[in-house]
């Protein structure tokens, strides 16, 4: 049983956590930078511990003060949540060797999904469908040209290591490979420093479609269905939704399985998320999985109403999954906006700063994950995200204008945010 | 706002029950940066701080593995008996003590190795028994090492890393310095190299003998190298010392290690050198090299102008543009390494050379750090050392010529400006190797002959050598120094002039704008010089060159 979890992570998220901890009665410890002395998170938990400067490196990233503070404060788990450490399996494994639990799945599956040329091959033998490409690094120009020639162009260029689209280049024909090779490797040597290259077919406007998966420590895995997260900027998701309309039902039940598939392949535990690449509205290829919670699993949450970061620690005390499949029921839509400290205007700059008027909308079916507070000072050393909005209503339409509605009441004053843009994108979105 | 009071929290009287720990040896704490570091990680990264790069000192084996071709190492003269002259009381015990807790037969680990395709003998200290000091037989392990090495013609690479001579042993440790210090000198006297690798601390009278006896001395960044300790002499003079004193750095500055090397890249710098001494001489032809018998523009003036020019290229512009695998090597061994004289080994075209240059700066913040390219005494110094050096390995000597002067300054006067000049006349003279010097830009005066006592001179077309700068001459014997236009006309200072007067051997073409875009131009005829000068001297015997040189200057 867990008693006291450490949540290792800052933001929103950590605030999540804590919430989530609250209400089950776990004790909880936030650890925080120099800058984060007066974030929510650090004044939430029951406990506090700077573990270092602002810089991530020297404090979220900064395992060694992490573990410290954990053994210290007396924590039995560690709750990584997204982004910083939770996709380490160095990590993991030293949590794993003080006898910490992770909670998340155990180190070496962290390490063999992390490895894309490793994901993949476990895919093929599980009998997942990926995209038509090459697992083995590509160590020439004119290797590269051969293999695209039988994967077939437009060809995408990827770093085994990579992620956030850095590290990847398309290439249209056989005229743009060398460059497009080129770049993409040096990228992902100053971005990774691995320069391990592969390279597969590229789907052109592909939909992108995510399914939840939990998989608990005794074989017994679930779908909760899919988010859409096709609308992205700079291959980076920024508003998510649930259900896919796109998805026929025996598609959706095709995906569905399949992302049980991988997620048994991989000796899955945890929550976690297989990634697909939809073409054409019929054919799905698996992208990637990963071994975390989601910035964006509060739509799982409202169209399942189950609370994934609770789910996420019952699977990590060694608690059996409490539902099959057939229990797994998608009632109504959801969206998810992401909320950002930044200026669309001027080159979606980052804009930090004191946070001097807040109002945030709320009401039926409107839910905000926040870590601001009106006076807070929003510091400038990390991820932009200040806040998710999410909506849920029985249609997509309804939803759409829901959330319409709520971005059209909030006020952040003191800082600059994607708000207005969100609102312009989300006006686009509404039909008839 | 302070929020933390105001929330209810869940006030669990959470007990302590954890059972999370962190398991014995699993972190460890950095003694420089004081973070909280992995001990494994430490060891997977050669010893070097995660945190804050700094350097922890590496046992003898970890350091072999980092340095040699895998499986190559074949350990020598284990188990020689503990020399306990003082009797002092439970020495033999802490040995043995020590023998069994580091797994060490004593603390110099020597044997054999490669390196690259290079056969070495190596002598690594630890500093994990007794502070690598130097007792009986450490010492006579390295000299053994450095006999056998001689016997067989080996490079010896030393890994310094001492506290000194170990007291417990008294005046025998004393005497070590001597023995191995003696068993080098046999070493370099039959012409083989030794790389004296200084990693912190190397001190007391492991500094006072073989360790600063290297033909090229390298040391680990940061590390503690002097003589007497820092508490030591802090005590003596009741002064605080300043902040650097003995580190590698302040070293280098003052002239006494060749280069700093990071432990990373202290294989591949070992096998460079090790390379460029064990490779001979390559193939080369002999070219054609009859370019200009003058120079095309015929007022001297304009070309005293041209070869002033800021924009024209430098000495480290003709050593990275000629040259390959050039490392710099610092230093004069008595004071201090001068930056408008650089030097080093490098090949051209796969033979070893010594190239030395004369160096101007490329833009202001540089030319001050080159002190506008007029060396000063240890300059010439570093230069003629590195000569000897080339001369012990039998490698060509190429020099680059180009400065107003020798540095005309106080210190300079201090530290014997005229000596050292002198100093490089009277041994270039009689240099057992070949010596071709390019005047490039100003060839001037004494300070510019201090690096031209060579086999051959030949002089860029827009350059100029002279006795003094044509303002110093006008100034001198017609008290105007605005007369120094007419002055360039009547001191024969070009190289069309100085061809005439056979005081150089042939002039290298320029384009008219002769600047860093069409240096390429001019670098395939010098290259074509040097090739054909090398050629040349490859087939005259190293004696029979002496010999030349002294006639060459014999006829002026």
């Amino acid at each position: 049983m867990i008693n006291k979890i450490l949540v290792a992570n800052r933001g929103e998220i950590a605030v999540r956590i804590i919430r989530a901890c609250r209400e089950m009665g776990i004790g909880t410890v936030a650890v925080y930078s120099e800058a984060d002395s007066l974030a929510l998170h650090t004044q939430l938990a029951d406990e506090a511990v700077c573990i270092g400067p602002a810089k991530s490196n020297d404090s979220y990233l900064n395992m060694e003060n992490i573990i410290s503070a954990t053994v210290i404060t007396g924590a039995d788990a560690i709750h990584p949540g997204f982004g910083f450490l939770s996709e380490n399996h160095k990590f993991a494994k030293l949590c794993e060797k003080c006898n910490i639990t992770f909670i998340g799945p155990p180190s070496d599956v962290i390490k063999s999904m992390g490895n894309k040329t490793q994901a993949r091959n476990t895919m093929i033998n599980a009998g997942v469908n990926v995209i038509p490409g090459w697992n083995e690094p590509i160590n020439s120009v004119e290797e590269g040209k051969e293999i695209a020639k039988k994967v077939g162009y437009p060809v995408i260029i990827k770093a085994a290591l990579g992620g956030g689209g850095k590290g990847m280049r398309v290439a249209n024909n056989e005229e743009e490979f060398e460059a497009a090779f080129n770049t993409a490797k040096k990228e992902a040597k100053a971005s990774f420093n691995d320069d391990s290259m592969y390279m597969e077919h590229f789907i052109e406007n592909p939909r992108h479609v995510e399914f939840q998966i939990l998989a608990d420590s005794y074989g017994n895995v679930v779908h909760l269905g899919e988010r859409d997260c096709s609308i992205q900027r700079n291959h980076q998701k920024f508003i998510e939704e649930g259900p896919c309309v796109k998805l026929t039902d025996d598609l959706r039940n095709r995906m569905g399985e399949a992302a049980v598939r991988a997620a048994k392949a991989a000796n899955y535990v945890g929550a976690g998320t297989i990634e697909f690449l939809v073409e054409n509205d019929k054919d799905f290829y698996f992208m990637e999985m990963n071994t975390r919670i989601q910035v964006e699993h509060p739509v799982t949450e409202w169209i399942t109403g189950i609370d994934l970061i609770k789910a996420q620690i019952r699977i990590a005390s060694g608690e059996k999954l409490s539902i099959e499949q057939k229990d797994v029921k998608i009632t109504g839509h959801s969206i998810e906006c992401r909320i950002n400290a930044e200026n669309p205007s001027k080159g979606f700059r980052t804009s930090p700063g004191k946070i001097t008027d807040l109002y945030l909308p709320g009401g039926k079916g409107i839910r905000i994950d926040t870590s601001i507070y009106s006076g807070y000072e929003v510091p400038p050393y990390y991820d932009s995200m200040i806040a998710k909005l999410i909506v849920h209503a029985k249609t997509r339409n309804e939803a759409i204008r829901k959330m319409k509605s709520a971005l059209g009441e909030i006020i952040i004053q003191g800082i600059d945010t994607n708000v207005d843009y969100l609102y312009e994108i989300i006006s686009s979105m509404e039909t008839n | 706002m302070k929020l933390d009071m105001m929330f209810k929290k869940n006030n669990l009287n959470s007990s302590n029950s954890s059972s999370t720990e962190v398991p014995e040896g699993l972190l460890k704490k950095c003694n420089k940066c004081k973070a909280a570091i992995f001990a494994d990680e430490v060891k997977e990264n050669l010893y070097i701080c995660p945190k804050c790069h700094g350097y922890f000192r590496i046992p003898a084996k970890r350091r072999i593995a980092s340095i040699v071709e895998q499986g190559t190492f074949e350990s020598l003269d284990e188990g020689i008996k503990t020399s306990n002259p003082l009797e002092y009381k439970g020495y033999e015990d802490k040995i043995s003590s020590l023998r069994e807790k580091t797994g060490l037969d004593e603390a110099v680990t020597t044997g054999t190795a490669y390196i690259g395709a290079n056969k070495v003998m190596l002598a690594i200290c630890d500093g994990r028994f007794l502070m690598a000091s130097m007792g009986y037989v450490v010492g006579e392990k390295i000299t053994r090492a450095i006999e056998m090495a001689t016997k067989e013609r080996l490079p010896v690479i030393i890994f310094a890393c001492s506290g000194g001579a170990r007291m417990q042993e008294g005046i025998v440790s004393l005497m070590q310095m001597a023995k191995t210090s003696a068993a080098l000198k046999r070493h370099s006297d039959e012409g083989n190299l030794f790389i004296s690798v200084l990693t912190d601390p190397t001190t007391g009278g492991v500094t006072a003998s073989f360790a600063m006896l290297g033909d090229i001395i390298l040391a680990e960044p940061n590390a503690l190298i002097g003589f007497a300790g820092p508490r030591v002499i802090e005590q003596t003079i009741g002064e605080k010392l300043p902040k650097g004193f003995q580190r590698s750095e302040f070293l280098l500055e003052h002239g006494f290690i060749d280069a700093i090397v990071a432990r990373e890249e202290m294989k591949d710098t070992l096998k460079k050198i090790l390379d460029i001494h064990r490779i001979k001489s390559n193939n080369l032809c002999e070219k054609e090299t009859k370019f200009a018998s003058k120079t095309k523009k015929s007022v001297p003036w304009d070309i005293v102008q041209i070869s002033r020019r800021k924009d024209r290229p430098v000495g480290t512009d003709y050593i990275s543009g000629l040259f390959s695998e050039f490392i710099e090597f610092h230093g004069d061994r008595y004071y201090k390494d001068d930056s408008a004289i650089v030097g080093g080994i490098a090949l051209f075209n796969g033979t070893p050379v010594t190239v030395i240059a004369q160096c101007k700066g490329k833009n202001t913040k540089d030319n001050i750090s080159k002190n506008f390219g007029m060396p000063s005494p240890y300059g010439y110094r570093k230069a003629i050392r590195l000569m000897k050096q080339a001369e012990k390995f039998n490698r060509p000597i190429i020099c680059f010529v180009d400065t107003p002067g020798a540095f005309c300054g106080l210190e300079a006067e201090e530290l014997g400006q005229g000596e050292a000049i002198a100093r490089n006349l009277f041994e270039m003279s009689s240099l057992k190797t070949p010596i071709l010097s390019v005047v490039t830009g100003e060839g001037g005066s004494g300070g510019a002959l201090a690096m031209a006592v060579a086999d051959e001179v030949w002089m860029l077309e827009n350059s100029v050598y002279s006795i003094l700068s044509p303002e110093g001459f006008a100034a001198i014997l017609w008290k105007d120094k605005d007369l120094a236009k007419e002055a360039a006309k009547v001191m024969k200072m070009t190289a069309g002039e100085l061809l005439s007067l056979k005081v150089i051997d042939g002039i290298i073409p320029e384009p008219e704008q002769f600047n860093d875009t069409n240096f390429n131009e001019v670098a395939f005829k010098m290259s074509q010089v040097i090739e054909n000068f090398l050629c040349k001297s490859s087939k005259i015997d190293n004696i029979e060159i002496a010999n030349r040189r002294y006639e060459r200057f014999r006829k002026m």
